[in-house]
């Protein structure tokens, strides 16, 4: 999508963004060198951390149209017309995503700073490819950084939580 | 009454994480708050010859630039006084750097702005004048002098010395000597360190969110810095995206934010970005070690001498001497010597300063220690396991102290309670050790490269003075249990419910541990040196003793029949009293000496001959916890310390170059595990309750790194069959080098 500039805004002047944030649409008022992640924590969002800023660890994992996306990678601007998911959407109405159920049962939490980053890139996973091999899954899951577990325990929680999706799924 | 005390009850804290609504200090937002930005040193050594802020003050939105020159001649002082000595205290740091910066990353100025992002603008604008010194970039150069008003660049020599060690070397039938190095690397949570201060206009008292590990120690070194009473000034700590040991100590910039607030009147915040991170919090372990160990020919230990170079970084920090007097209080480890002398030396380098990360100096004597009993067993004969069974201090020898000798200086070292050899035995028959030498044996056969290595520890812990508990009972029959020690993510809240509700014989829900705020309680240290379980536990224990008490005056009976419930106290007898009108349960437990524990761990691991990247196959922790209060969440601590430790011995370093320039400030740089790097940790719970308190338990937090490092060197030393591992880390470039059968170029950054 091409869009035509109008006027150049200032590094500090606010541009409308408009977007879809867990299901809900959204117009976010952001200068245009705003990280997503950073509006998005403006906005309320602060199940989003920054942890590095550098697109290293992961910590501000959120979905974009469905893929796992380093929201401090990304420029609120550039989320425009976009459906973003973060933590805060991921619980239904009633109980908790089977990856949050999962991630209580398994230990997958200690200090639970990393732990919004990690439900969202399964998340995305599971989404995409919901029989993704126990080696993928591992594979995805060395994208984000653990300092408590070391992440041992989030593997067991995402192949518990893919089982039982599959589960339900078949049912 | 089901007993909760030993139970694996869930965390308590988990369901705001999984949800997002958890609280971290980045997520504090006040009314009119301001951001500030540290503009930091660029360079390792230097003199300031000016600072020229006009035009960074210039920038619309910003409101304030301050440099040395605004604030009082303090420095952030000492935490424990058995780290602090005179000579120390010249080594301090002042929280802007006063005329000579001395590491990069050190503050120079603080930028407040109206935005985060025009802060950070404007902090470049900052203009430093620098004239650049000499400087001392690693543990072998002695020159130049960084404090001129200290006179040289050594903190302390710690002597710690037993028996008649010349005498032991005399009846020596074999001695091992070598040169052996552990790395510059740090805790690094997941959280960046943070603060929001607020001076409340009416009462004029100031409140700092971001407070972790030492509330109360780091109110009190505020009320010192800036002069207005402790009573005036409250820290608030919310979740903590883990600690691990340099979170919560008192830096520059709880004084600098703490200050700005005070005299801007408005509510200042400060988020630590991930480059200054690397620079800014405290590094760790940096260490250089001669040691030498006398042993007969069947393998009995007699003695050790060890000299010991420590790293301070640039200045001494809150946590004082302990960089060199830690690893001096494990060297001798669990073993039987004759005699043994140490002289830990922590000296000056134009770096981060250095303070304590998990597993402090008794991480870096294991490496050392067990790395030599092996080179030792090796030229023996004897297998690595051998060596240890016949020197681990038997059973019926504890409590267990190594008397001092004319000139040490005194360390309260006392093994209270075990059976190091029954441990040992335990992790070897778990880990099939006869099998798994064979599983090796057959897989070098077929070519691979692969190693088996082992280790022992002792750890000191439960550190006191003291700690205080109230039991404050609601109005709605719950009871909120106030104690000074903190959460930095390990679960403690769970497991001091659990001892708050099984001694006061109530549900778990009728408890909360409030542990988040200074004014809640008139004293606490902290959680450090594996303490909080220890000393907040007994505390509770003792405040509910004193609420059955209450309760049984009132209801005229023994405080053995009292029953807490419904929300009020009853017994056979008496009538019921409602639980607020008892007023509160209060205990103080002492803790004047420190308790040690005993653990090891044992690693299988296969080498790459094209790549030199090590793969731990199969890793095991065993510890000695005296009790296990929540054996789930104990373990999650085991090997979630092991994952550390694995990372810190195969991936991470803190490298500089010549000029002091550091040369990791990202994660790309800073290469920490992830799933990818670990084995499934095995986790061994051993329980020799210790008679030092009445809970019987020791400390366990830091235990599954502590002997992790040695372990894995030791596999890979055994991979590589008889190459000379002295220094850590094994990275793959290093691993590479002694397979080559070059010597570990780790020592050409080195003294040489």
């Amino acid at each position: 999508m091409f869009v035509i500039p109008g006027e150049w805004l200032a590094a500090d002047e606010a541009a409308g963004i408009d977007l879809t944030v867990n299901d809900q649409a959204l117009r976010f008022d952001a200068p245009p060198r705003r990280t997503l992640a950073d509006a998005l924590r403006d906005n309320g969002f602060t199940g989003v951390r920054v942890g590095c800023e550098q697109g290293s660890c992961g910590t501000c994992t959120v979905l974009v149209d469905d893929q796992p996306v380093r929201s401090c990678l990304v420029l609120a601007v550039q989320a425009e017309d976009s459906s973003v998911e973060t933590v805060e959407g991921l619980a239904g109405e009633a109980e908790l995503h089977a990856l949050q159920r999962a991630f209580h049962e398994h230990g997958a939490l200690q200090c639970g700073f990393c732990t919004p980053g990690f439900l969202m890139l399964a998340a995305g996973l599971l989404r995409g490819d919901p029989k993704a091999s126990p080696e993928r899954v591992r594979e995805v899951l060395a994208a984000n950084l653990c300092r408590c577990t070391g992440g041992l325990p989030i593997l067991r929680a995402v192949l518990a939580a893919q089982r039982e999706l599959l589960e339900e799924e078949t049912r | 009454m089901t007993r909760l005390i030993g139970a694996s009850v869930e965390r308590s804290a988990n369901l705001p994480h999984l949800t997002g609504a958890s609280r971290f200090v980045a997520d504090i937002q006040r009314d009119g708050q301001v951001h500030a930005r540290i503009v930091r040193s660029p360079v390792a050594h230097a003199r300031i010859l000016g600072i020229d802020t006009g035009e960074a003050e210039a920038v619309p939105g910003v409101i304030a630039v301050i440099t040395a020159a605004d604030l009082p001649d303090v420095r952030i002082p000492i935490r424990l006084a058995m780290a602090e000595t005179p000579m120390a205290n010249r080594f301090l740091q002042p929280p802007l750097a006063r005329d000579v910066v001395r590491y990069v990353g050190e503050p120079l100025a603080v930028v407040v702005a109206t935005d985060p992002y025009l802060a950070e603008d404007a902090a470049e604008l900052v203009d430093v004048d620098l004239e650049e010194l000499d400087v001392v970039a690693n543990l072998g150069s002695g020159a130049p002098v960084v404090h001129q008003e200290a006179g040289g660049n050594v903190v302390v020599t710690v002597p710690l010395r037993s028996g008649d060690v010349d005498a032991a070397f005399a009846k020596a039938d074999v001695v091992v000597r070598d040169r052996l190095r552990v790395h510059r690397h740090t805790a690094v949570p997941m959280e960046t360190r943070g603060l929001v201060a607020e001076v409340d206009q009416n009462s004029g008292r100031l409140t700092l969110w971001g407070a972790a590990k030492v509330k109360h120690f780091t109110r009190q070194a505020l009320s010192d810095m800036l002069g207005i009473g402790r009573d005036r000034i409250r820290l608030v700590e919310g979740n903590v995206g883990g600690g691990f040991g340099v979170r919560g100590e008192p830096y520059p910039e709880d004084f600098l934010i703490a200050f700005l607030a005070l005299r801007l009147g408005r509510p200042v915040k400060w988020v630590e970005d991930r480059a200054e991170h690397f620079v800014a919090t405290n590094h760790a372990r940096e260490q250089e070690h001669e040691l030498e160990i006398a042993a007969t020919a069947d393998g009995r230990l007699l003695a050790f001498r060890d000299l010991a170079r420590c790293d301070q970084g640039a200045y001494v920090r809150s946590q004082g001497i302990l960089p060199a007097l830690l690893p001096a209080l494990h060297l001798a480890g669990p073993y039987r010597w004759e005699a043994f002398s140490i002289e830990s030396t922590g000296v000056i380098t134009n770096r981060t300063p250095v303070g304590t990360y998990r597993g402090p100096g008794m991480t870096e004597a294991t490496f050392v220690r067990e790395r030599m009993l092996d080179r030792l067993a090796a030229e023996l004969g004897l297998d690595p396991a051998e060596i240890r069974r016949r020197n681990l201090i038997p059973p019926d020898a504890l409590p267990f102290t190594f008397a001092p000798a004319p000139g040490s200086a005194d360390a309260p070292t006392t093994y209270e309670s075990g059976d190091f050899p029954a441990c040992l035995d335990h992790l070897l028959a778990r880990a099939g050790y006869e099998d798994l030498c064979r599983l090796r044996d057959s897989r070098r056969a077929a070519g691979e490269c692969v190693g088996i290595g082992l280790a022992t520890y002792t750890e000191v812990g439960s550190m006191g003075p003291f700690e205080e508990a109230r039991i404050v009972p609601t109005t709605n029959g719950r009871f909120v249990v106030h104690v000074g020690v903190a959460s930095l993510g390990q679960g403690v809240e769970t497991v001091l419910a659990q001892i708050a509700a099984e001694a006061l014989a109530v549900p778990m829900e009728a408890v909360s541990i409030d542990h988040r705020d200074t004014d809640a309680l008139a004293n606490g240290f902290g959680a450090f040196a594996s303490r909080s379980t220890t000393l907040a536990g007994n505390a509770i224990v003792l405040a509910a003793q004193d609420l059955r008490r209450r309760a049984a005056e009132r209801l005229g009976v023994d405080p053995a029949d009292v029953e807490f419930s419904s929300g009020r106290a009853m017994a056979e007898s008496g009538a019921p009293v409602a639980l607020h009108e008892l007023g509160e349960g209060y205990g103080r437990f002492d803790k004047p000496h420190p308790s040690f524990s005993f653990g090891a761990a044992l690693s299988f691991v296969s080498v790459d001959r094209g790549t030199g990247r090590v793969r731990v196959l199969r890793h095991l922790v065993l510890h000695d916890v005296g009790r296990a209060v929540n054996p789930e969440l104990l373990r999650g601590q085991l090997a979630g310390a092991a994952a550390q430790g694995i990372g810190g011995t195969l991936l991470e370093e803190l490298c500089y170059d010549e000029q002091g320039q550091p040369q990791s400030t990202t994660f790309a740089d800073y290469r920490m595990p992830t799933v990818e790097d670990l084995p499934e940790i095995e986790v061994i719970i051993a329980e020799y309750p210790t008679p030092a308190n009445p809970l019987g338990v020791k400390g366990g937090g830091e235990s599954g790194m502590v002997a992790t490092p040695a372990a894995i060197a030791n596999a890979v030393a055994d991979a590589l069959g008889g190459a000379k591992v002295t220094a850590l880390p094994l990275t793959a470039e290093r691993v590479l080098d002694l397979l080559r059968g070059e010597d570990d170029h780790t020592w050409r950054n080195s003294r040489s």
